[in-house]
């Protein structure tokens, strides 16, 4: 099934093709949850702060349903 | 009633259909409290200072060094040292003297949040780390006190405008502190201007909530990377299980 991925601030040097909220169109196994995606795109757990499924925040275990708008942002904490 | 004086120094805000003399005076009777005088503190400070919003509260536990030079634009290298709260008070009065500000030199801590925040009309988390922006969030939910939440790093910003009762939280969107693996400004660096932008994002929402004019950044948290010149949009509900603001929490208001 197909997910919509937009990664912001920094996470896009992780991911080809990506760019700051450029829509990208991931291919991910029926049943995916929002931490398998984030590890077939091979960001580091430990660069995502948060994710966003369809404009709400999402738990890594939220099993992801097709044509979900996923959102990931790593902490953007400066100040 | 504005002096005459006044009615120059202000004369372009006088003007902004949406403000007027009305405007103006509401802005002189506001007041904004900055957590943190810092990277977003300074340029956040010096708009709402110039544009006459007449209380301004700052807290900020440091004093200035060199590092912070490079991007925090209300200390000069002659305050190396001195509290970072008293360098930024000389400043915006010199700038302005019509206004009142409160200095604290110190943390802000969950035993003066409430009363300090109490004091003000707004808020501008202009802090550098999770824990504090997640005191300010509680209290001020708790509290029903509008603030704005902005953070930088590297060449990249985000703000978002919290109403409580009217969107989301920080902690709908930001659930947990980030881990110790987490990069931080002084790992990774940050682009001095890109403070300067979401800094004067804020300032602008302190101001629009005063004046009551346009549309918050409410349940949109705003992305901003400097290297392609990009905004970006991102819309965000209330999470009903968010510990803050959430139906089960006794004091959320949901």
């Amino acid at each position: 099934m197909e997910v919509e991925v937009r990664v912001f601030s920094g996470l896009e040097k992780f991911v080809p093709g990506a760019g700051p909220g450029k829509a990208l169109l991931v291919q991910v196994p029926e049943g995916a949850t929002g931490r398998e995606l984030i590890a077939q795109l091979q960001i580091p757990s430990d660069q995502i702060f948060t994710m966003f499924v369809n404009g709400r925040h999402a738990l890594p275990e939220q099993v992801l349903q097709p044509g979900d708008r996923v959102a990931l942002f790593p902490p953007i904490g400066g100040g | 009633m504005l002096s005459a004086e006044q009615l120059i120094r202000y004369k372009r805000n006088i003007l902004l259909a949406g403000c007027g003399e009305a405007g103006q005076e509401r802005l002189l009777a506001g007041k904004v409290l900055l957590i943190g005088a810092g990277g977003l503190g300074s340029p956040a400070a010096y708009y709402l200072a110039a544009a006459g919003v007449g209380g301004l509260g700052l807290i900020d536990p440091d004093v200035v060094e060199l590092s912070n030079l490079q991007r925090q634009i209300l200390h000069n290298t002659g305050d190396l040292g001195r509290p970072k709260v008293d360098s930024a008070r000389e400043k915006l009065l010199a700038l302005n003297p019509d206004l009142k500000i409160e200095a604290v030199a110190g943390a802000f801590t969950r035993e003066n949040a409430a009363a300090l925040i109490a004091r003000y009309d707004f808020v501008i988390d202009c802090t550098d780390n999770f824990p504090a922006r997640y005191l300010l969030n509680e209290v001020c939910v708790r509290s029903g006190r509008p603030f704005v939440y902005g953070g930088v790093l590297a060449y990249a910003g985000q703000a978002m405008t919290i109403v409580p009762g009217r969107g989301p939280c920080l902690r709908c969107i930001f659930r947990e502190a980030p881990g110790e693996g987490a990069p931080t400004t002084g790992q990774v660096g940050v682009l001095g201007a890109v403070p300067g932008v979401i800094g004067a994002i804020q300032a602008t929402e302190a101001v629009k909530y005063l004046l009551g004019a346009g549309e918050l950044l409410t349940g949109r948290l705003l992305t901003f990377d400097a290297l392609t010149m990009t905004f970006f949009e991102a819309k965000v509900q209330r999470d009903p299980d968010c510990p803050v603001c959430g139906r089960k929490q006794s004091g959320g208001i949901a």
